[in-house]
């Protein structure tokens, strides 16, 4: 009886095997190109997030298993870091790059990988004259918006996700600054 | 859709007073109820005037003409007779043009009238038939569309031509700033000398009106009472344990927490027919106002507040039959 | 097994209007409300999804007289799934864009249930042509469903259409109706204006 069942499957053992042979050809095919357009999807924002940065030059590097970015200008030389940055926005989580100096001790720009804030207002969070804001600001102390005694100016009426931002920042250059500190 | 075959023909009409027996015979109309209602909008409405000048009444009039014609538009398209006259429809864009800020763009009205009448009511099947208050359906799809012209930041306006609006509504004060202690006065909020929405500002205006639509009987004078006492209840609590936070007067009178409690909550299609029920659906509006007020990214939550009370009203009539005289029927005990 | 049913040609037309996916049958809510919010994307998805409906048509058409009734509908998860996973690699490959806007929706085409529907209905009973054909049909009912609720959407939204602004740089944006909401109010308008169109067709035709 059991015998049967099995025998029954047997097309369905069949098809599992062709289709797996299948997927695995698609995914060994597309697999390189995947990977590529990921790592692309940083590095085109390193120049926006580092001023003067060229994406060709840049380097992946790891620390504790997190890829960091080395940017370096035109003449090779180290001009910053490019530190991944997550958190919880208004709506849901926002993944930030923050650029720093070498010596981590100034923000040189902001790039929004992700977010999905109320559109025509948090999403405005990836708008250049928002993110302009925190350009050159020192990360001796934390930043914080105007509202709650710091620097940062506000967008209007997205207060939540401004000062969203700004905690993402605040925690990654909290993470990253003695790490990249000690690299330098 | 045109002509009903004898069969189908439309149900009687629905007696305006649907409260529990017993049943007495009354003359109440909902053309008159509704004149009721907006004779109550009157000290709204010329406070607002004397506040923000002429521009509160074209935002007013944009609000009212626009919603008695997308009502007589939408029950053509339904080949229903116009219930136009019996002024349910102005009601709903005097109260929508009251919850505009003074300043909000012509097409805010316009199109919270469409939305207000097209989807808040005339979809359900037109007055009475309604889950949701129509203008609370309207200015909700606005604020949210529109939420950078007539969102909280679009209250404020430094060149404005009037006082009252350069500075920011004292609830957005609240919420943005340090704490309850740059709001104005009590008395300013009060008399209504502050910015805001162009119905909510004046509490004596609201109160007055209140007043007059209760003892008309055209509001249930329970649910503004429930209101009330649920909003007054939750934030003394709140200020006895967190005395940097509004007291209980800032949020009885600083937002539009009155104006919905008399004019918005009563709406007697979408809060309950029965008198417990009407408690309840005071209590529980005056409940959530507080809490998206505190809780929220929202300074005020007036209109989520009465919609979501809305939702709850079905089941609030449900759970409050009462008892009828000589004990309970029969009928709901099993089935 | 012979092939009685509706011919090719009729399947094709039935899958577009009368028994339309999304407007009649009420199948694949999950995409049309959740990628409508631009054409871009809920036309991307409408090509994913016609992807997997034709290729599982094709596969389950091509094994019918080896299924065994109680083992069928594994098949036909498995040939989805198969496709879906392709179709998922393929857009992370060549449109990295847009398969991030999609997110999960692609690999949840693995559960529309329009798809599975086809292949029990028409794929695992009649011959190849005829389930090529309903699959073209039932994909083209789709498109003409995602791209009404997406176009309404788009337009009343933005002011624009794939990304062309079509109503001029005055026009306020309803953000409402690019958000959840919107999608929930255009679908509920949409079913309700067909099915008025039903009714008063049904009373001229009476």
């Amino acid at each position: 009886m059991k015998l049967k069942y099995l025998f029954d499957a047997w097309l369905v053992i069949f098809l599992a095997l062709g289709f797996g042979a299948a997927l695995a050809g698609v995914h060994i095919g597309l697999s390189p190109k995947i990977e590529q357009n990921k790592l692309d999807k940083t590095l085109r924002e390193i120049p926006q997030v580092v001023p003067g940065a060229v994406k060709e030059k840049s380097q992946p590097v790891e620390i504790e298993s997190i890829t960091v970015y080395k940017a370096f200008d035109e003449t090779d030389k180290h001009i910053g870091w490019v530190v991944p940055a997550a958190g919880d926005g208004y709506a849901d989580k926002i993944e930030l790059l923050v650029g720093l100096n070498p010596d981590a001790s100034q923000i040189t720009g902001l790039a929004v990988l992700s977010q999905k804030e109320t559109p025509a207002l948090g999403d405005k969070i990836k708008a250049p004259d928002f993110r302009d804001r925190f350009r050159d600001k020192s990360t001796d102390q934390p930043l914080a918006v105007i509202k709650d005694g710091g620097a940062i100016e506000v967008i209007t009426a997205a207060t939540v996700s401004s000062r969203a931002v700004c905690d993402i920042v605040n925690s990654a250059v909290k993470q990253w600054r003695p790490k990249l500190k000690e690299l330098n | 859709m045109s002509e009903p075959a004898p069969a189908q023909a439309d149900p009687p009409k629905p007696q305006l007073h649907v409260a529990p027996s017993p049943h007495l015979a009354s003359t109440a109309t909902t053309g008159g109820m509704m004149l009721d209602v907006l004779i109550g909008l009157l000290p709204v409405t010329v406070m607002a005037a004397y506040y923000f000048g002429l521009h509160a009444l074209i935002q007013v009039g944009i609000c009212v003409g626009s919603c008695m014609i997308f009502e007589l538009m939408f029950n053509a398209m339904r080949g229903k007779p116009a219930s136009i006259l019996d002024g349910s429809a102005a009601v709903a864009g005097a109260i929508l043009g009251l919850s505009m800020p003074w300043n909000a763009p012509w097409y805010a009205g316009v199109v919270g009238s469409l939305v207000a009448m097209g989807i808040g009511k005339i979809i359900f099947g037109g007055l009475g038939q309604n889950i949701f208050n129509p203008a609370m359906v309207g200015r909700t799809f606005v604020m949210i569309s529109f939420s950078v012209s007539i969102g909280s930041a679009a209250y404020v306006v430094h060149d404005a031509p009037m006082e009252v609006v350069t500075q920011a509504s004292p609830l957005s004060v609240a919420k943005e700033a340090a704490g309850a202690a740059d709001l104005p006065g009590l008395w300013a909020l009060f008399i209504g000398n502050v910015n805001g929405s162009l119905g909510e500002t004046c509490s004596l205006a609201c109160i007055i009106g209140g007043l007059w639509m209760v003892l008309r009987r055209s509001a249930a004078w329970r649910t503004p009472a429930g209101s009330v006492l649920g909003l007054a209840v939750i934030s003394l609590i709140a200020q006895l344990i967190d005395p940097q936070s509004l007291t209980m007067l800032q949020h009885l009178v600083g937002g539009a927490f009155l104006f919905g409690a008399f004019f918005i909550a009563t709406d007697p299609v979408t809060s309950p027919v029965t008198p417990r029920g009407q408690w309840i659906f005071g209590i529980g509006y005056g409940v959530l106002v507080f809490l998206i007020r505190q809780y929220s990214a929202y300074p005020e939550g007036v209109a989520f507040a009465i919609l979501l009370m809305n939702a709850l009203t079905p089941l609030i009539n449900r759970w409050t039959i009462p008892t009828p005289v000589g004990g309970p029927a029969p009928a709901l005990v099993k089935k | 097994m012979p092939d009685t049913g509706p011919t090719a040609g009729e399947r094709f037309i039935q899958g577009i209007i009368p028994e339309n996916p999304v407007l009649r049958q009420l199948l694949g809510l999950c995409p049309t409300l959740a990628v409508t919010g631009a054409m871009a994307p809920a036309m991307t998805m409408v090509g994913a999804t016609a992807f997997v409906l034709i290729m599982a048509n094709i596969i389950v058409a091509l094994i019918r007289p080896l299924l065994k009734p109680h083992l069928r509908i594994l098949v036909f998860t498995l040939t989805i799934a198969t496709f879906v996973t392709i179709a998922d690699r393929f857009l992370a490959a060549f449109m990295p864009g847009m398969s991030e806007l999609l997110g999960p929706y692609v690999p949840l085409i693995i559960v529309n249930c329009m798809i599975i529907s086809r292949c029990e209905i028409c794929a695992s009973k009649q011959s190849l042509p005829t389930a090529v054909a309903d699959a073209f049909g039932v994909s083209l009912g789709f498109l003409i469903a995602l791209g009404a609720v997406a176009g309404v959407r788009e337009i009343l939204g933005t002011g624009q259409f794939f990304g062309i602004t079509l109503l001029g740089k005055g026009f306020p944006g309803w953000v409402l109706m690019i958000m959840p909401p919107g999608a929930f109010i255009t679908l509920g308008l949409l079913l309700g204006l067909v099915n008025w169109n039903d009714q008063r067709k049904k009373k001229t035709a009476a």
